[in-house]
């Protein structure tokens, strides 16, 4: 059994015109230390699927179906006070902007104490101890002082640092980054990966990094999934899938990397942008910015239009397209025939 | 801190200055002091005399400098009508204005502060629904009229019979809604002597139900605003990024509402908590009318009415005083809770 | 396994088909058909309290309008007033008399009358002064927002030092002074013109305020520099330009500021600065019922105070449904 495992996870927004589902039958699995990516445009749902974990999600949203468990325990059916028990304690959260996350009226340390007391009877001077081992971990310069200053006095990489030693607070399990570099100078995006990269490492915590960042995704995880419009339509070990990416959406997200294009010439775009989740186009969300609906020898693929694709496994990865299913079934039947 | 209070002295002074202005001219234009002092049967030369002698025929200039120097030593003349120094005549009804404002003060941080959270943690129960319905009519009904109702429901008595009252539950009904009256209604009964012109309500249990119905009164129009403001800010405050991240580090509901939200909420309701205290002083004029409350603002009133122009002009510059130090004190508190403002006035 | 022949994007236009779509353009929606789609019409036919509060407001200031005509007598005609029929209580109540619907006051005139005639004068006063304000506060918003400078500066501080006295307590001192320069007489002759002025100046503040603070905003926009580019004049291009673009906030907080005009008339006609009980408003007439709620008349007072809040409740909470469709950011739950 994995450490932490997504069954058919459906999360719904109630709003005033009807359910609007943001996320469709998600499935993936995170093993003891491992590295997963989830990768996708915004508006994918890679967020969505983040606070989904915790069952954070804001109102109107909903958990609709489905299980996230953790070493066995249903975590999104669980009452508040014992989902809490595992919050920050269990699995700990990094959110996108440090200046938004951090409290402006909060000193560092009262923010950084309180975690530790909340899951764990030590005193204040404890505590602090702890407080500060950590923040000399993400190596804040000076820790002593920061623990009595408020976030505005801290640089934008100096607060995400701190946001990292927050998450480590209580050693985890699994760490859940949400986009944590997106926010930050271009400068330091790389420090502060690295650092993330390095202490989970160290600790032999799980990370699932959610980015929309390829180049992150390939030097940080060990596997990843691709999300498009509320659900995944690739996943599986990193480097395969970006060395050879299955999915026609997944090829179009690799092409369009500035160091995929021909220099001189224009770079590699995927027509059309990806639908709304209340106007979802039929069978396959991705068909009408898609150059495979129509065969080579011009025939059309109705699957594409009418059905939604499941899963086909092509080696040690997964993808949803009705495209890949033919390769596949087509490459058994050569095997079969030989 | 010290550039801070310069700059706010700086701009209580011209605050101080302008009112003087204005009190001065109407002190100047409006009354004849020389009638008022020696009446209609002392012939005219000595009134040029006595004009000469008080200095009344100087230079503008001269006379409002005159004026600005008496004032900073809170020296203001004679009340027309009490034939004491005004400061005197002030300092008697003082207290019983400070008495009333401070109840309603309690009254309103009592209770805006927990309705206000509620509602915003609960924004669809039917009890926070109740308390928004109420109190958009209590913003609607204006001071005067609520102690007016007040004083029917309290201290006159209604007595209802929408039931059938040959019924027994009718009977019981009727009984219910209906009340005998009996709170005292007019002025502050016997106040308990505490020292100098200080006689205070809250001594005794009798002084108190004076001061019920008055201070509830007062407290009925800002007391709808700040449970609207809390709530908004709060609401505002709850969606933010940081109260979800403190529910993500696993933090119990209680202290991210009651310490992460609410010190959040509570600063812009400071600041606007701040500016009303001028409304206060408004609304307590009216309030004092009803009830007859013997404070500054029926002194005010009858100064007024009597045309008591120097007790008129030196009302206006303590009101003026005491906007400019309760804006001052507002702000100072602000600083300190506020970790993101540096005193010095610039924003971090 | 990559197939490698996915579509190119297709970024060059076909140059033939633009004039054959060039006579095909639908016309543009006039002005009503904007309004009935609008999202303010959609929002206003869900919510029953906004439709009732306006029935309730336009009632009101219909039947106000039209009093001579509506009320059964006119209250201020001595001869129709008779001592004897005083304090009688409204209809429901024994003793009534059917002629006098809401029972009579202390001299014998009709409540429903003096109402009528109240409600007329209260609402008269509540929209003068609130166009006087609005008026003033907007030239001088206009003027802070876009001259700047010193006048910036000196409009503001005038407008703050009125509004932490807070614009009921401006309004009582203004009233008081022009009573005691005018005397009693004078005031009351004239009092409905002299109300209009003394509440609309001490409630320009608001105006002037929010428009400024549209106005700083509009001003970096680049429709305001290519105006001036063009060669337009400062006050053109206020008026003509950057005003309608701030009308919107000026709308929502009309609506308060009308409330608050016939509370603030209200309260000064209850202090007896206001207007006389020889020709009330709501406010005077409350002042004058007073005095009777001891003996039990309590109908005298407490009914034109009904009237006053029912009035001011359907204004605020019209203000508030307004105020919620002009600014549904916040996702209430």
């Amino acid at each position: 059994m994995a450490l932490l495992e997504v069954n058919h996870l459906d999360v719904h927004f109630a709003l005033r015109k009807g359910d609007v589902h943001a996320l469709r039958d998600i499935n993936f699995t995170l093993e003891r230390g491992e590295r997963l990516g989830i990768v996708g445009e915004s508006g994918a749902g890679k967020s969505v699927a983040a606070f989904a974990l915790l069952n954070l999600i804001a109102k109107p949203g909903f958990i609709a179906g489905g299980e996230v468990n953790f070493e066995g325990k249903t975590l999104n059916t669980m009452s508040e006070r014992r989902l809490r028990k595992v919050r920050g304690n269990r699995i700990s959260m990094i959110f996108q902007d440090p200046m938004m996350t951090l409290n402006p009226v909060l000193s560092i340390g009262e923010q950084m104490i309180e975690c530790l007391k909340a899951h764990r009877r030590i005193t204040s001077k404890r505590a602090r101890a702890i407080a500060l081992d950590k923040l000399h971990q993400v190596q804040i310069p000076s820790p002593e002082t920061r623990l009595a200053q408020y976030p505005h006095e801290l640089s934008g990489g100096m607060r995400q640092r701190v946001i990292i030693a927050i998450a480590l607070l209580l050693d985890p399990d699994i760490i859940i980054a949400d986009e944590p570099t997106t926010a930050l100078d271009v400068t330091i995006q790389a420090e502060i990966m690295a650092l993330l990269l390095n202490l989970c490492e160290q600790h032999n915590v799980g990370l699932i990094l959610i980015t929309h960042d390829l180049g992150v995704v390939s030097q940080v995880t060990q596997r990843m999934l691709v999300m498009y419009a509320g659900r995944v339509i690739e996943q599986g070990p990193t480097r395969e899938i970006i060395n050879d990416p299955q999915h026609p959406y997944t090829q179009g997200l690799i092409n369009a990397l500035p160091q995929m294009a021909t220099p001189g010439e224009q770079l590699n775009q995927i027509p059309g942008s990806m639908p709304s989740l209340d106007n979802l186009p039929s069978g396959c969300a991705f068909h009408p910015r898609c150059g495979f609906v129509e065969r080579a020898d011009g025939t059309t693929r109705r699957a594409c239009i009418d059905e939604v694709p499941g899963f086909v496994t092509s080696g040690n990865c997964q993808a949803a397209c009705h495209m890949v299913a033919e390769m596949v079934d087509d490459r058994r039947l050569k095997e079969e025939s030989l | 801190m010290i550039a801070f209070l310069i700059k706010r002295l700086f701009h209580a002074l011209l605050v101080m200055f302008v009112i003087s202005v204005i009190a001065f001219a109407i002190q100047d234009n409006l009354g004849d002091p020389i009638q008022q002092m020696v009446g209609q049967s002392v012939p005219e030369s000595e009134r040029a005399e006595l004009r000469e002698e008080l200095g009344l025929n100087d230079p503008m200039l001269t006379q409002y400098l005159r004026f600005a120097g008496n004032a900073a030593r809170f020296d203001f003349g004679y009340s027309y009508v009490f034939n004491q120094p005004t400061t005197a005549v002030i300092a008697r009804h003082l207290p019983a204005t400070l008495e009333l404002v401070a109840a309603s003060t309690f009254l309103i941080i009592a209770l805006s502060i927990p309705i206000g959270v509620y509602s915003a943690i609960k924004p669809r129960a039917w009890l926070t629904r109740f308390f928004m319905s109420v109190s958009i009519v209590g913003i609607s009904i204006p001071v005067f009229l609520t102690a007016i109702v007040l004083i029917q429901i309290f201290a006159i008595g209604v007595s209802w019979s929408p039931f059938p009252a040959d019924t027994g539950w009718g009977t019981w009904l009727n009984d219910a809604l209906s009340t005998d009256g009996g709170m005292p209604a007019y002025g502050r009964g016997n106040p308990v002597h505490v020292f100098g012109t200080w006689d205070t309500n809250f001594a005794s249990l009798e002084g108190l139900t004076y001061l019920v119905l008055p201070a509830i009164s007062l407290a009925s129009i800002m007391l709808p605003l700040f449970i609207r403001l809390i709530r908004a800010e709060m609401l505002e405050v709850l969606q933010s990024d940081y109260v979800k991240f403190a529910r993500a580090k696993g933090i119990s509901m209680r202290r991210v509402y009651f310490l992460h939200a609410l010190k959040n909420t509570m600063l812009p309701v400071i600041t606007v908590g701040g500016v009303q205290i001028g409304t206060l002083v408004a609304y307590t004029i009216l309030t004092e009318t009803v009830f007859q409350w013997p404070g500054m603002g029926l002194m005010f009133l009858n100064a007024i009415e009597r045309s008591d122009i120097p007790l008129i002009v030196t009302y206006l510059m303590i009101v003026g005083l005491i906007f400019v130090i309760t804006n001052t004190v507002v702000d100072l508190i602000y600083g300190l809770v506020n970790p993101t403002v540096k005193l010095t006035g610039k924003p971090a | 396994m990559t197939d490698s022949s996915h579509t190119s994007s297709t970024n060059t236009p076909s140059a033939g088909t633009s004039s054959a779509s060039a006579a095909a353009l639908p016309a543009l929606p006039g002005r009503w058909e904007r309004f009935r789609d609008s999202y303010l019409l959609y929002s206003f036919k869900r919510d029953v309290i906004a439709q009732l509060s306006l029935l309730v407001f336009i009632a009101l200031v219909a039947i106000a309008a039209f009093a001579p005509w509506l009320s059964p007598m006119n209250p201020y005609d001595l001869a129709q007033i008779d001592i004897l029929s005083s304090e009688l209580p409204p209809f429901w109540i024994d003793g009534s008399d059917p002629a006098y619907l809401l029972g009579t006051d202390a001299q014998g005139r009709d409540m429903l009358s003096t109402i009528l005639y109240g409600a007329r004068v209260s609402l008269i006063i509540g929209f003068g002064a609130v166009a006087l304000q609005a008026v003033i506060g907007v030239s001088f918003g206009l003027m802070a927002g876009y001259l700047g400078g010193r006048v910036d500066a000196f409009l503001m501080r005038l407008a703050d030092i009125q509004l932490s006295f807070s614009t009921l307590m401006v309004a009582i001192i203004v009233g008081a002074l022009v009573k005691a320069i005018f005397g009693s007489a004078t005031f009351s002759t004239y009092a409905v013109p002299l109300l209009v002025v003394i509440i609309g100046l001490a409630e320009w503040p608001q105006y002037a305020r929010t428009v400024r603070a549209s106005v700083l905003a509009e001003r970096s926009k680049e429709y305001v520099d290519a105006a001036r580019v063009m060669g337009l004049r400062s006050k053109r291009i206020m008026f003509r330009h950057v005003l309608p673009n701030t009308l919107s906030p000026i709308f929502v907080i009309s609506t308060v500021q009308i409330a608050n005009a016939i509370i603030s008339e209200a309260a000064l006609s209850f202090l007896g600065l206001g207007m006389p009980e020889t020709h009330p408003s709501l406010g005077s007439l409350i002042k004058a019922g007073f005095d009777y709620i001891q003996s039990g008349s309590w109908w005298i007072t407490l009914i034109p105070g009904a009237v006053l809040v029912i009035l001011v409740l359907s204004i605020n909470l019209l203000g508030d449904w307004l105020r919620d469709v002009m600014n549904p950011r916040l996702y209430k739950g």
